[in-house]
């Protein structure tokens, strides 16, 4: 690693890319979706809102079954039955792609919004060789792309993603997981998709695997703008990546704010247990703190802010309504954040 | 970018014998097949040995058998190597005749006929053949069964008859008798008997296994091919679409699964009339099931697996999932099916036909043959014997052949 990457990436270098927001490149507005199950709908996703820009690394993050995945899998409307996306919109590049036909979707998958999955292991066709994945998922969007004009595309992705030419004849099972992993971004990257959608993209690789893999990520960012929105349980590899945070809960946002106000200043009830509760080596003694309860079943979800039954500092107020996702100021002493702080909780909203 | 030579190609994750793999020449990794693929190499070079003359004696029978396939080739039902007897015809020394077509010289009616004296029911048989051979009245075989060799040619001499018909292997006996000579040989001369013996026709069974060679083959593939044709993309669609053309498809295909395949075909040649394409369609009717079933749960696993869904994220449409994904991923398991389903098709068609409802007599067939042979299995084991071996064989190739193949072409076999 150059010394560039080798160090923490400084708030300042992050500030710098927040600073040139501009525009969304993605516009989320009222997204519900919901599965049918036997006892009746689940609400996987409830009326979420949320903006995504150019060249930022948005870390998603939240328990099991907050509704992360689905909301990855929402943005590229890769909601297969029995879950469907029930309302709302997903405006991206100007075009609002909830209205698309499939066709039309089929040539925004891949080609502008990406995917990288949760295990390299299984997500390669196991009788396709490299070379074959490359080639094909070009020339499923680009036609006219001769054989020969995609396979010198291919070389040249796979080779700047540090794994050499020859490995391209190489079938899936005979690389290991990091080169598999790195195949699966050759191929998010292929058509230069603008969005890159990392769903638990790490989850299977060894730490030391992980960190490359991470880098890798952000040198592909900085040289390329790419969006990364990086879905993951593992509150360590958001905060050495990621630029701004959304934590999910139940399906809703709880919080959004850039990383290092996220980190150190949370101000959801959630977000603060969640930060207390991920281990940490430098904590000598106390016990590890563990949040009361689970989360609710999203069949017949608590009213209010679904966050209440389990919340430390519930009022009354908060069984009863909804709060809104509305910015919130910096408290007394607190730096200014670099990107507008979001929070769903009653404890910062004006309420009668 | 570059940066990008920091990023390491990780070390290699797999282990020794992969690297010498790579490395190995072509005959190295031949010979060490067993190591790698665990197949041993020789069984799988034996069975394409085996499957390859197979195919040779089915394009070019003609190459092979030393008679046509409805030629008659010598006596009914000769055994092995057995060499049938070749007849001298014996007259006396003064005697007018001078070969088996002068006997009918001056003959104007069947009472004037000459009579020729014969042992057995073969001598009597070769008069017959050679009097329509060459259109003639007489002579007339007169039979006489119980007397010995000397009170037989003594017939002659006696008057009882113009010409008697030798057996050959009696001619020292000529020696007592210099009134008589031997004008010749009456009727085909055999040099040397038949390899795999003669059927009840008297057709050669080694030229008839040549010959029935191409039907053989041609019932196994074709049947096979057929029903793998319908079969994989029946099954592949019915996995893929899920819901009612899913239940409609396994309900009929499971209804059709539920016959003894034996049964159902013969119900459907019986149906249909004889020849060899009925015969295809009947076996491959009953082989699509064995397809479907496996084709669809596959794909209903297959469909499943992370990679079909980073296909889609990938933009590809239904029928590329289908056709780049599914499909390569299923084929492993049918190259198995099919393979066993050949032998299997061939075994059916010999069944088809050993209960008479597969092909024509004249068309050689191995099954047919068999069937036919088993009307004399007492008196001629070679006419069952023979197209049986053939037929396990053929399967014994097919089976390991087939087996050998899909265990190297499955990249995911014996590799981890």
């Amino acid at each position: 690693m150059t010394a560039e990457h080798s160090e923490p990436t400084s708030v300042a270098h992050r500030s710098t890319r927040l600073g040139a927001q501009g525009e969304p490149l993605m516009r989320i507005r009222d997204l519900h979706v919901e599965y049918a199950t036997r006892r009746g709908p689940l609400s996987a996703v409830d009326n979420l809102s949320l903006d995504i820009y150019r060249g930022e690394i948005l870390g998603l993050v939240g328990e099991s079954g907050c509704g992360k995945s689905t909301l990855g899998k929402a943005l590229m409307r890769m909601i297969q039955p029995p879950g469907q996306i029930t309302r709302g919109q997903l405006i991206f590049d100007g075009v609002d792609l909830m209205t698309l036909p499939e066709t039309e979707m089929r040539k925004v998958r891949g080609a502008r919004i990406s995917m990288i999955f949760q295990d390299p292991m299984t997500s390669l066709n196991p009788v396709q060789r490299i070379d074959e994945h490359i080639i094909e998922a070009i020339r499923v969007h680009q036609p006219e792309i001769s054989r020969r004009e995609a396979r010198r595309r291919a070389v040249e992705l796979i080779e700047r993603l540090g794994i050499g030419a020859k490995r391209l004849e190489d079938y899936p099972h005979q690389l290991s997981g990091g080169m598999r992993q790195r195949v699966m971004i050759g191929l998010a990257l292929a058509l230069k998709a603008d969005i890159i959608i990392a769903d638990e993209a790490t989850t299977s690789l060894d730490v030391i695997v992980e960190a490359k893999f991470l880098d890798l990520l952000r040198e592909l960012r900085d040289e390329l703008n790419l969006t990364i929105i990086l879905i993951t349980h593992n509150i360590g590899i958001v905060a050495e990546l990621a630029d701004r945070v959304v934590v999910m809960y139940a399906g809703r946002v709880a919080e959004v704010a850039d990383v290092d106000t996220l980190f150190h200043y949370p101000k959801h009830p959630y977000t603060q247990g969640l930060l207390k509760s991920v281990p940490n080596i430098d904590l000598d003694g106390d016990e590890l703190y563990r949040m009361p309860g689970s989360p609710p079943n999203l069949i017949d979800p608590p009213g209010g802010c679904r966050f209440h039954p389990r919340c430390p500092q519930a009022k009354p107020i908060c069984a009863q309504r909804e709060p809104a996702l509305a910015a919130v100021s910096p408290a007394e002493g607190e730096p200014t954040p670099h990107s507008e702080h979001l929070v769903h909780c009653w404890l910062y909203q004006e309420h009668e | 970018m570059t940066q990008q030579s920091d990023v390491q190609p990780d070390p290699p994750a797999q282990s020794q014998w992969q690297t010498d793999l790579q490395n190995a020449g072509l005959w190295r990794k031949f010979l060490q097949m067993s190591r790698w693929h665990g197949v041993n190499w020789w069984l799988m070079v034996i069975s394409a040995i085996g499957v390859l003359v197979f195919v040779i004696i089915a394009l070019f029978p003609s190459w092979f058998a030393p008679y046509g396939h409805n030629e008659e080739a010598g006596p009914s039902r000769m055994a092995p190597g057995q060499k049938p007897d070749n007849y001298l015809l014996i007259v006396r020394q003064d005697s007018p005749y001078t070969d088996f077509p002068s006997l009918d010289e001056g003959v104007e009616s069947p009472s004037q006929a000459a009579k020729v004296g014969v042992r057995n029911e073969v001598a009597s048989r070769i008069i017959s053949e050679q009097r329509k051979k060459y259109d003639m009245l007489g002579p007339r075989p007169v039979r006489v069964f119980d007397r010995t060799v000397e009170q037989f040619l003594q017939g002659i001499l006696d008057g009882d008859y113009a010409a008697v018909l030798l057996n050959e292997k009696y001619q020292e006996a000529l020696a007592d008798f210099p009134e008589l000579k031997s004008v010749g040989y009456v009727g085909r001369v055999y040099k040397h008997g038949f390899l795999l013996g003669t059927n009840v026709l008297g057709f050669d069974v080694f030229s008839r296994l040549i010959y029935g060679t191409r039907n053989t083959l041609l019932i196994g593939m074709s049947s096979a091919i057929f029903a793998a044709l319908f079969g994989i993309p029946i099954g592949l669609l019915s996995g893929f679409w899920g819901g009612w053309p899913d239940r409609l498809l396994t309900l009929t295909m499971d209804s059709l699964y539920s016959f003894p395949g034996l049964i159902l075909a013969i119900a459907i040649a019986a149906v249909l009339e004889p020849g060899i394409g009925n015969i295809i369609l009947a076996i491959a009717v009953i082989y699509i099931p064995t397809y479907f079933r496996i084709v669809r749960g596959q794909t209903l696993a297959i469909k499943q697996e992370l990679y079909v869904e980073a296909a889609r994220a990938l933009g590809a449409g239904r029928v590329a999932t289908l056709a780049l994904y599914i499909f390569p991923n299923v084929l492993a398991s049918v190259v198995v099916i099919f393979s066993v389903n050949v032998a299997d098709a061939i075994l059916t068609g010999a069944g088809l036909s050993f209960i008479g409802l597969g092909l024509p007599v004249t068309t050689p067939e191995w099954g047919a043959d068999l069937a036919k042979g088993q009307e004399s299995i007492q008196s001629a084991w070679w006419l069952v014997t023979f197209p049986g071996i053939a037929i396990a064989l053929l399967t014994l190739a097919f089976s390991l052949l087939g087996e050998s193949v899909s265990e190297i072409l499955n990249p995911r076999l014996n590799r981890q």
